[in-house]
C-alpha cells in the first residue's frame, strides 16, 4: 500500500487517526472516495475544520482538496505547536478535535497552548471532563506529565455550544517504553457532575443516583458537583455525569452519560454508573476509549518491547492496528493474556518500539 | 457466552492477514468466511459473504472513539446478582469468599 512515502485510503472513516499517523510518520496521505454517493458528497464542515486546525498546529503542511471535496492529499510538515486558538464548528464537539491533537502535541517544536471553542460535552466524542481526568493521565504512562493540563474555562452544551477549553502540553524528546500488564483492583472512583442553564440541583440528583449503585463496592468515592455560572455556562442547557475508576496499579476506566430530552437526571446517572461497570468488567489495563492512544504511544516508544494488557480490540482499534502497519511497518503481537485460563478474554499486546525521536523539538 | 469463539481467535492473523472488515473480525463471522477463502466449492457460501459485506447502515458511521455501551450491556446491571459478580475486581472484594465487603 505504501510507496515512496505516500499512503492511500478510500472513504471518510478513520480520518482523524490516519491524519495523525501521516503527520507523525512524515508520510503523505491521500484519501479519496469521501462519501461519493452521498446526497451531500465530500468532506463535512468539521473535517475541513480539522484539516485547518492541523494546518495551524504544523508548519509546512500542504493540503490539496479536490474540487468536489471527495478527495484530498496531505503532505505533512513539522508539528510546530505554540499558542493557538481554534473555533470548532458546532457539528462536532471539542473532543473530536482534541483527540488527534493530544497524539501530536508531545512531539511539537514548542509546547502546545491551544484554546478551543465550541461544545465541551456531547454524546459523540469524549467530553472535556473525561479528557482531563481520563485521557491525560494515560500520557503520563509514557513520561509526558509536567505541565500537562486541560482547563475548562467555559462549558458549552449542544446545540449552541459556547464553551472554551485550554490545552497545555509539554514536549518530549522520546516517549517511555510501556510495560503495563497488571490491571490491579479498583481502589477509588471519582466523578464530575455538571449542570448548566438548568436547575443546579440536577448535579446533586445525579450524584445521589449513581451512588446508589457504586456505594456497594468501595468507600473511596468522591463525586464532585462542578458549578459554572453566567457567561461560563455556555449558550445551551445541559448536564452530564462523568465517572472514572482507578485501580491499585493506576489502570483507569472511564464512562459518562449526557443529558437527553425527557430523561430524568437520575436515569442519566444510572446510565453512567452502569457504563462504568461495563468498562470495569471488560478489565485490562486500558479501557476501550483509550486503546488507540496507548497503542500509538507504544509504537512510538524507544527501541524496546512494549507490553500492555487490554480487552478485545474495538473495530476502530482493529483498523488502527492495520493503519499503523501501513505507516510505520510495525505490527503487534496479540495473544491471550492468560493462556492457561480458557475464559480469559483479555489480550496481551506487544510491539517493538520504532524509537521515534522528536526531531521538531527546539534544543534549549 | 460468545467468549467461546472469542478466545480461539487468532487475532494477529485476523487483523494483519485477512481482508475482513473490523466488524467482521469481531462478529465471529470470521471462521465461516475464512473457510470460504480456502475451499470455495459451494456457491451458497459465496453469496453469504456478499450479504455480510453489503450490510450498509442507514446512519453514517461516525468517526468517534467514544464507546457507547449498548442498552443491552447496561440492562445487565439491574440485578443484584450481576452487581455482585464484579465485586472481586475491587480492593474490598475478597477473592473467593462472598459476602465479605
Amino acid at each position: 500500500m505504501a510507496q515512496m512515502g505516500l499512503v492511500q485510503f478510500s472513504g471518510h472513516q478513520h480520518l482523524r487517526l490516519r491524519l495523525v499517523l501521516s503527520i507523525l510518520s512524515g508520510k503523505a496521505v491521500r484519501i479519496d472516495k469521501i462519501r461519493p454517493d452521498d446526497k451531500n458528497p465530500g468532506l463535512r464542515d468539521f473535517e475541513i475544520s480539522l484539516l485547518r486546525l492541523l494546518e495551524k498546529v504544523t508548519n509546512g503542511t500542504v493540503i490539496e482538496i479536490s474540487v468536489t471535496g471527495t478527495a484530498f492529499l496531505l503532505k505533512p510538515g513539522i508539528i510546530s505547536g505554540g499558542p493557538l486558538t481554534h473555533d470548532c464548528p458546532l457539528s462536532r464537539s471539542i473532543g473530536y478535535f482534541l483527540e488527534p491533537i493530544v497524539m501530536l502535541a508531545p512531539f511539537a517544536k514548542k509546547s502546545f497552548q491551544l484554546t478551543l471553542r465550541g461544545i465541551t460535552t456531547d454524546d459523540q466524542d469524549l467530553s472535556a471532563d473525561l479528557f482531563r481526568t481520563g485521557t491525560l493521565p494515560h500520557l503520563q504512562l509514557f513520561g509526558i506529565s509536567d505541565g500537562l493540563e486541560l482547563r475548562i474555562k467555559k462549558r458549552g452544551a449542544p446545540p449552541a455550544g459556547g464553551g472554551e477549553v485550554q490545552f497545555l502540553c509539554p514536549i518530549v524528546k522520546q516517549v517511555k517504553t510501556l510495560n503495563f500488564v497488571e490491571p490491579g483492583k479498583i481502589k477509588r472512583i471519582r466523578g464530575v457532575a455538571h449542570a448548566v442553564r438548568v436547575n443546579p440541583q440536577f448535579s446533586n440528583r445525579m450524584i445521589e443516583a449513581s451512588r446508589s449503585i457504586l456505594n456497594r463496592y468501595i468507600p473511596d468515592i468522591y463525586l464532585y458537583s462542578d458549578v459554572y455560572k453566567g457567561e461560563e455556562s455556555g449558550k445551551s442547557p445541559g448536564y452530564a455525569l462523568s465517572l472514572l475508576a482507578e485501580s491499585t496499579t493506576s489502570a483507569l476506566y472511564c464512562a459518562e452519560a449526557i443529558s437527553q430530552p425527557g430523561v430524568a437526571p437520575e436515569d442519566i446517572a444510572l446510565r453512567a454508573a452502569r457504563a462504568l461497570l461495563t468498562e470495569i468488567e471488560k478489565g485490562g489495563c486500558v479501557d476501550r476509549q483509550h486503546q488507540q492512544l496507548v497503542l500509538l504511544m507504544m509504537v512510538l516508544g524507544s527501541e524496546d518491547v512494549s507490553r500492555c494488557r487490554m480487552g478485545v480490540p474495538t473495530p476502530r482499534t482493529i483498523q488502527f492496528l492495520r493503519d499503523i502497519r501501513s505507516f510505520f511497518g510495525t505490527s503487534f503481537k496479540i495473544v491471550s493474556a492468560d493462556p492457561s485460563d480458557e475464559d480469559c478474554s483479555q489480550l496481551l499486546y506487544s510491539c517493538y518500539g520504532t524509537g521515534y525521536v522528536n526531531a521538531n523539538r527546539t534544543v534549549a | 457466552l460468545s467468549s467461546n469463539s472469542q478466545r480461539r481467535k487468532d487475532w494477529m492473523k485476523l487483523i494483519y492477514s485477512s481482508d475482513l472488515t473490523p466488524e467482521e473480525v469481531l462478529s465471529g463471522k470470521d471462521d465461516r468466511l475464512m473457510t470460504v477463502d480456502e475451499e470455495d466449492d459451494d456457491n451458497d457460501e459465496f453469496f453469504r459473504l456478499k450479504t455480510v459485506s453489503r450490510r450498509v447502515e442507514d446512519e453514517e458511521e461516525i468517526d468517534s472513539s467514544k464507546v457507547v455501551s449498548s442498552e443491552e450491556d447496561l440492562k445487565k446491571w439491574v440485578g443484584e446478582e450481576a452487581l455482585d459478580s464484579i465485586r472481586t475486581l475491587f480492593i474490598t472484594g475478597t477473592a473467593r469468599q462472598e459476602g465479605g465487603g
